[in-house]
C-alpha cells in the first residue's frame, strides 16, 4: 500500500499541466465515425461533453435543462453540447427514441464499451468536461440542480 | 514485486513530463473503503446477527496512469485490496499489485496495441473484455490488438491473448477477428445508413478429460447488420457457437453433453421528434462463453468472455431493484420442471414528449417513458436421466421466466417544482431464474419531488411502496436528499421490509450519507445497512451479503 501512494506521489507531482482529450473515434447516433481530436477542433471554441446514460436519473435532468437554456447562452458564447451515452449494450437501443422523445439538440456519442469513459478515469455518472482548443479547461464531476448554470457562467471565463 | 520495477519504469516518463506540452500525462483514482461493523438489529434467516468479518476494514483501490507522447500512448493500473476486498468480491482480488498495463501507436488508420487491452465484438455476444469495478469484473486480455481502418467505410480488427483474472490470466487462448463495412459511406447514400460486420472468435482451452468428445478449440462466428432510413432504424445479429461439453455446474465439465450455441437478437425502432419507441427480441441457447470451460456459473463472474445483459428496464427506484431479472443464456437440466437451455423474449420502449400548451402537456410539458419486457425458457425436447440431451424448438415459449410493465411520468410544474411519478408490475419466477422455488408477482410505486430554493440548493425527496403476496411480501422507502449547494449534499434512506411474515425479518435498511465534490473530485462518506441480494451493473450482476458499517469513497484524476 505505501508503494502504491509512492507510486501515486511521483506520478501527481509531474502532471500539473492541461490534459489533451484522449485521441478516440466513436460512433454517432446516426453511425457515423467520429474522431474526438478532429471532429471537435474550431479554434477557440468551447466544447461541453457531458457523460450520461439512459438508465442515469441526474444525468437526464441535467441534459434536460442544458437543453431549456443553450440557445439563450448560444446568443454570447461559442458552444457545443456533446451527450456521450455510456450505455452498454444492454440500454444502448433506448438512446435514440430517448433523445427524440426528449427532443435534445445535441450530438450524441455512443461509448458502448467505455473507452472515453476509461481514459478519462470517470467512476460515476454525471460527469462533464469542457474543452478548448482539444485540452480539458474545466471538469465537474457530478451534477446538483442548478449546476448547469454554474458551468454556463464558468464559460465566459474559459 | 513487479510494482518496485514499475517504479523504476517510471521514473524516466516522470522527467520527460518536466518537458511541457510533449507528455500528457493523465491520472485517475478511485478508492471504496467499508468498516463492516457488528449489528445485533440486523438478523438473517437463521435470527443470526450480522457480524463482521475477518478484518472489518477492508478497500478496493486503483490507480491509472496513462502517458501520452505523440502517437504514443502507455498505461499501467495498479490495484490494492487492503486488507482484502470488499465482501463478496472475486477472492482472486487480494494484495496490492499491477493489474494492467498497455503500449499503443496510433494514426489515421493503424491503432496497434500491445498489454492489456479492451475490446468488444458487435453486441458483445460473442465476445467483450471490459471493466466494472463495482462489479469486480476486469476481463481485459494481455496480448495484442491490431485495428486496421484502410478507408473510411471499412475496419479490422483482430485481437490475441489470454484473459486477466484476478491478477494473473486464465488458462487459454483467445483469437479474433472482426470486420465492419459501411455500406453507405460506400456507396454514398444520402439518407440511408447501411452496415454490416463478421465475427470470428476462438478460444483454445486444453482439457484435463480423458477421450474427449469436443474439441480444445470453440469457434464462434457472428454477422451483422445494421440499417437506419430517415425515422426507421433496424438492426440484427445472429451468433453461433460451435458444438463444446455443456457446464451445468461449475467446474463439472460434462463429457457427454456436446452441444452448439447459438443467438439471435433483431431490434426495430421508430423515432421522430417528441416521440420514440424501439422493439428488441432476443433468443440465446447454451451461450455462456468464459475462458475457461468450468467457470462458467462462478459467482464473480470470473473468466466471462462474452456480455449477455438482460433485456429490461434499468430500474434506478430501490424497490424495483429487489426482482432483477438476470439473462437465461445457460443449460440446467435437473427435474422435470427445471429444464433450461436458454431464453426468448423481448421488450418495447416508447417515450412521448406531450408539447407545451396541450391539455396534458401544461405549461411546461411532461415527458412520458413506457417499458414492457418478457422472457421465457426456451421449448423443447429434454432429456434429464442419462443420456441427458435436449432438442429446442427455433421459436417455442417454455415456462416464463419474467415480465415487467412500466410508466414513467416526469412533469416540471415550474421553475421550482418537478415531479415523477413511476409505476411497476413485475412477475418473477424465483424457481426458474434462481433455481430455488415460488414465484413471486410485486407492484412498485415510486413518487418524487424535487424542490429548488434558489440556483444551486435544493431537496429531492422519494417514497416507494412494492406489493407482494409471496416471498418477503411488503416494503416501504424512502429518501430525502439535500444538495446545499454545488458542493455539497446529504442524504438519508430507509427500506424497511415491515410485510415479512417472520417478525424477526422485518429489517429496516437505513443509510445516513453525505457527499462533497469539486471539479474532479468527489468524497462520500455513507453509515447504514446494505440490504443482501443482487448489485446490478447494466444488466450483469454480483451478490452481495446483508452488511452494516461504515464506507467512504473518494475520486479523482488529475
Amino acid at each position: 500500500m505505501k508503494k502504491f501512494l509512492l507510486l501515486f506521489l511521483i506520478v501527481g507531482l509531474h502532471s500539473y499541466s492541461q490534459k489533451n482529450l484522449p485521441d478516440l473515434n466513436l460512433s454517432t447516433l446516426e453511425g457515423k465515425n467520429i474522431s474526438l481530436k478532429n471532429d471537435f477542433a474550431e479554434k477557440d471554441k468551447l466544447y461541453i461533453f457531458s457523460f450520461w446514460a439512459s438508465w442515469c436519473a441526474p444525468c437526464i435532468n441535467e441534459l434536460d435543462e442544458m437543453n431549456e437554456i443553450q440557445a439563450e447562452w448560444k446568443k454570447t458564447i461559442n458552444f457545443e453540447v456533446i451527450a456521450v451515452a455510456t450505455d452498454d449494450t444492454r440500454t444502448q437501443k433506448r438512446v435514440k427514441p430517448l433523445v427524440s422523445g426528449k427532443e435534445w439538440e445535441y450530438t450524441i456519442l455512443l461509448d458502448t464499451n467505455q473507452d472515453f469513459k476509461r481514459a478519462l478515469s470517470i467512476v460515476n455518472i454525471p460527469y462533464t468536461i469542457v474543452v478548448k482548443n482539444n485540452k480539458i479547461v474545466h471538469i465537474q464531476n457530478g451534477y446538483v440542480p442548478g449546476n448547469e448554470l454554474d458551468l454556463f457562467e464558468k464559460l465566459k471565463t474559459l | 514485486m513487479r510494482l518496485n520495477k514499475l517504479l523504476l519504469l517510471l521514473v524516466p516518463f516522470a522527467l520527460l513530463s518536466q518537458e511541457k506540452e510533449k507528455i500528457n500525462v493523465f491520472v485517475g483514482f478511485e478508492s471504496n473503503s467499508q468498516w463492516y461493523l457488528n449489528d445485533t438489529g440486523l438478523k438473517d434467516e437463521f435470527n443470526l446477527p450480522t457480524s463482521q468479518p475477518e478484518n472489518p476494514l477492508r478497500s478496493n483501490s486503483y490507480l491509472f496512469v496513462n502517458f501520452k507522447y505523440k502517437n504514443w500512448t502507455a498505461g499501467i493500473q495498479g490495484e490494492a485490496y487492503e486488507k482484502n476486498a470488499l465482501l463478496n468480491l472475486n477472492p482472486k482480488f487480494i494484495g496490492t499489485d499491477v493489474a494492467t498495463y498497455f503500449i499503443q501507436y496510433k494514426t489515421e488508420k493503424i491503432d496497434v496495441t500491445a498489454g492489456y487491452f479492451y475490446e468488444q465484438f458487435g453486441s458483445g455476444l460473442l465476445f467483450r473484455s471490459w471493466e466494472d469495478r463495482a462489479l469486480g469484473i476486469n476481463n481485459a486480455l494481455r496480448g495484442g490488438r491490431l485495428i486496421y481502418k484502410p478507408t473510411k467505410f471499412l475496419t479490422f480488427k483482430s485481437i490475441y491473448g489470454q484473459q486477466r483474472t484476478g491478477f494473473d490470466v486464465a488458462n487459454s487462448t483467445i483469437y479474433g477477428l472482426d470486420t465492419e463495412i459501411t455500406i453507405s459511406d460506400l456507396f454514398k447514400f444520402d439518407t440511408t445508413t447501411l452496415s454490416m460486420g463478421l465475427t470470428y472468435v476462438g478460444r483454445d482451452e486444453k482439457t484435463d478429460i480423458e477421450n474427449p468428445k469436443f474439441n480444445s478449440l470453440t469457434s464462434a462466428y457472428a454477422g451483422r447488420l445494421s440499417v437506419a432510413h430517415n425515422s426507421f432504424y433496424l438492426s440484427t445479429e445472429f451468433d453461433y457457437k460451435s458444438e463444446d461439453a455443456v457446464v451445468q455446474v461449475t467446474e463439472q465439465i460434462d463429457n457427454n453433453l456436446i452441444k452448439p450455441g447459438s443467438a439471435l437478437l433483431l431490434n426495430l425502432g421508430y423515432s421522430k421528434k417528441g416521440f420514440g419507441i424501439d422493439g428488441t427480441f432476443r433468443r440465446l441457447e447454451n451461450m455462456g462463453f468464459f475462458s475457461e470451460r468450468g467457470a462458467k456459473g462462478n459467482s464473480f463472474n470470473d473468466r466471462i468472455m462474452n456480455f449477455i445483459p438482460s433485456l429490461t428496464k434499468q430500474n434506478h427506484y430501490n424497490l424495483a431493484n429487489i426482482y432483477v431479472y438476470q439473462a437465461q443464456p445457460n443449460v440446467i437440466l435437473a427435474d422435470k420442471d427445471l429444464v433450461k437451455a436458454g431464453e426468448i423474449g423481448g421488450q418495447i420502449d416508447l417515450f412521448y414528449d406531450f408539447k407545451k400548451g396541450t391539455a396534458l402537456g401544461g405549461k411546461n410539458g411532461m415527458k412520458l417513458a413506457f417499458n414492457f419486457s418478457n422472457w421465457n425458457a426456451l421449448s423443447g425436447t429434454f432429456y434429464i436421466y442419462n443420456p441427458q440431451d435436449y432438442k429446442t424448438d427455433f421459436l417455442g415459449f417454455g415456462k416464463r421466466y419474467f415480465t415487467d410493465y412500466n410508466l414513467e411520468l416526469t412533469k416540471k410544474w415550474n421553475s421550482k417544482w418537478q415531479t415523477i411519478l413511476s409505476y411497476s408490475n413485475q412477475y418473477y419466477n424465483k424457481k426458474m431464474i434462481q433455481e430455488t422455488s415460488g414465484e413471486v408477482t410485486a407492484n412498485i410505486v415510486a413518487a418524487e419531488a424535487t424542490y429548488k430554493f434558489n440556483a444551486t440548493k435544493s431537496i429531492r425527496v422519494v417514497g416507494e411502496h412494492l406489493w407482494a403476496d409471496q416471498d418477503k411480501k411488503n416494503w416501504a422507502g424512502g429518501t430525502v436528499e439535500m444538495n446545499l449547494n454545488s458542493k455539497l449534499s446529504f442524504f438519508v434512506s430507509d427500506l424497511y421490509n415491515y410485510g415479512n411474515d417472520t417478525d424477526f425479518l422485518r429489517n429496516h435498511y437505513y443509510n445516513v450519507g453525505g457527499a462533497f465534490r469539486k471539479k474532479a473530485t468527489r468524497i462520500a462518506l455513507n453509515y447504514g445497512r446494505q440490504r443482501g441480494g443482487l448489485v446490478c451493473v447494466g444488466g450483469v450482476c454480483r451478490f452481495v451479503p446483508e452488511s452494516s458499517g461504515l464506507a467512504l469513497s473518494l475520486n479523482t484524476s488529475f
